[in-house]
């Protein structure tokens, strides 16, 4: 197992940060972990690194214990903060090659000259100061720093706050290249189109509690297809929908359907009738998960 | 030393390079400038009249050391405990051991404690760029005296052994190391630098006027004892003394005692 989190709890004096999450995470699995700000996910990541200790519960990486074996958990990580702590008067080069030492993996130059040049950080940017860096660049910088040393797993907070949308695209592709390469990512994200696009499964915190781990597949199952009719002539709604029918929209010349499961029962409906068009949406991460998130904002 | 507290090592030290240098210059010049001082008063017989303008009741309170201190050797030794010496070594001392809060604070420990290196290694290389720097201070303050004394001193003048140097620079240097202790485990529990640097100079601002207070007013005596500075005695190793054991241990312990407090604190608080 990459990650392994066991009824894993924290506490800061009254306040409860995080309460009995449980939840694995499988090599070679890019993991979308999902929630308000606030609601725990940096907190979780500071504990698989032992920055933060739980109260409750265990967190393992690769089946090693998060805080009994720190230092070896750690040496199969490539982290990204949320805030990378970059020093201003530091040059970007300068500040690559201290923390690529610190690494138990050595830096192959050829895959971080790939990642550099996926991310077009040039060699110019990389001899100045960071402090003349604008946040995407030094988001970049964060995410050059945590791939270079090509670790098993990739921690990553929210890795795409600040790029603009060609390197968001970059960066995908990168993300892509390391599922390739047999590596886990596990990321934190709020941004749920980027999340539907490139994680295999989610999980989703809210006020500190797991409330949903499923495939993205899955997710989107949940919330139906949505079915759009036209016909040629009036039609009248039949008295009784397939149960896994649910009615958005009807007039005489448009039904707007939302369909869970299968859509044999609606296309045996419609088999009879004068359909001129039929509109199939696949249904948004997004359209399940704002009723989570909606839930959390009026607490 | 491991690859990984080396490369912290380094990159502290070239952080803090320039204001060692600066420092360091600065106080081996003044060290030179003090023997020139020495040398001219020596040459212009002004030993005797500087100590006959001291009042009586002034010396009777300083003892005997206020004796030596007017004297070439006690000139030329001022630099070792002169308080703006003081402040400036001990100012290096507390930014040097808060690097650990500071990192903290800018959340640069974020990138390296997600790395495989134990917390202990952070505060290890602390304490390898605390002493680093001292001894580069401290050699430079004694080269500036050795270098003042060599080349432009009245080849007559009675100069300060070298022993009574080398016990003066210790004895700085165990003030400093003291000090760096009790800043490196307020450090290592505080969030922000400022606090850690603020706490540290207030304590050691309140422990020096204690101490001063201990010396010239008997209730409080017993009191100073609890200062630091307390254990802080140039003038006797001016006048010849050696350091005394018990200072020695007094300040290399609450050092010793602070370091160990930050391994324990900083191993086991959230960052």
């Amino acid at each position: 197992m990459a990650i392994r989190l066991e009824h894993l709890g924290k506490r800061y004096g009254r306040l409860i940060a995080l309460h009995d999450v449980s939840l694995h995470v499988e090599p070679g699995e890019v993991f979308g972990f999902l929630g308000l700000n606030g609601a725990g996910k940096t907190t979780t990541i500071r504990i698989l690194l032992d920055l933060v200790r739980p109260t409750m519960g265990r967190a393992s990486v690769f089946d090693r214990d998060c805080q009994t074996q720190g230092r070896e958990v750690r040496a199969q990580i490539g982290y990204l903060p949320g805030e990378p702590g970059f020093y201003g008067d530091m040059t970007g080069a300068a500040t690559l090659d201290l923390l690529g030492r610190l690494s138990r993996h050595r830096v192959d130059p050829a895959w971080r000259q790939t990642i550099l040049d996926r991310l077009e950080l040039a060699s110019a940017d990389l001899r100045r100061p960071i402090r003349e860096y604008s946040t995407g660049m030094k988001r970049k910088l964060g995410i050059v720093q945590a791939l270079q040393a090509d670790p098993p797993l990739l921690v990553l907070d929210e890795p795409t706050e600040g790029l603009d949308p060609l390197m968001q695209e970059a960066f995908y592709d990168l993300v892509g290249e390391i599922r390739r390469r047999g590596r886990t990512v596990f990321m934190s994200s709020h941004v749920l189109p980027e999340v539907e696009r490139i994680c295999d499964r989610i999980g989703l915190l809210r006020s500190g509690e797991l409330v949903l781990v499923s495939t993205v597949k899955e997710v989107r199952s949940l919330a139906g297809r949505r079915v759009r009719v036209t016909f040629a002539d009036d039609v009248a709604p039949p008295d009784v929908w397939p149960p896994s029918c649910e009615t958005i929209g009807i007039t005489p010349r448009l039904w707007d359907l939302r369909v869970r499961g299968s859509l044999g029962p609606i296309v045996s409906l419609l088999a009879v009738l004068p359909v001129v068009d039929l509109d199939v949406q696949m249904p948004h991460l997004e359209e399940v998960l704002r009723k989570y998130y909606a839930s959390e904002a009026r607490r | 030393m491991n690859r990984a507290t080396a490369a912290l090592v380094l990159h502290s030290l070239t952080r803090i390079r320039p204001l060692v240098i600066a420092i360091s210059v600065v106080l081996a010049g003044f060290q030179f400038l003090l023997t020139q001082v020495a040398a001219y008063l020596l040459r212009t017989q002004a030993f005797g009249m500087l100590a006959a303008l001291v009042p009586e009741f002034v010396r009777s309170l300083a003892g005997p050391s206020m004796l030596a201190f007017m004297s070439f050797t006690g000139v030329v030794s001022l630099g070792y405990f002169h308080p703006i010496v003081l402040v400036t070594l001990l100012g290096l001392t507390i930014a040097i051991a808060t690097e650990p809060a500071a990192e903290i604070e800018s959340r640069f420990a974020d990138l390296t404690l997600a790395r495989p290196i134990a917390r202990a290694q952070v505060l290890a290389r602390t304490i390898v760029v605390l002493t680093v720097c001292g001894l580069i201070v401290l050699g430079a303050m004694s080269a500036g005296t050795w270098i003042g004394l060599a080349c432009c001193t009245p080849a007559d003048a009675p100069r300060p052994s070298a022993a009574i140097i080398r016990a003066l620079a210790l004895n700085l240097a165990l003030i400093a190391w003291c000090w760096g202790g009790i800043a490196l485990a307020l450090a290592a529990a505080a969030r922000r630098r400022a606090t850690a640097s603020g706490l540290t100079g207030i304590a050691a601002l309140a422990t020096y006027l204690l101490d001063y207070l201990g010396r010239v007013w008997d209730p409080a005596r017993r009191l100073s004892e609890m200062s630091p500075f307390h254990y802080f005695e140039p003038m006797s190793l001016i006048g010849g003394a050696g350091l005394s054991a018990r200072n020695v241990a007094t300040l290399l312990t609450t050092g010793l005692l602070g370091a160990a407090a930050s391994f324990i604190v900083f191993s086991r608080r959230d960052l």
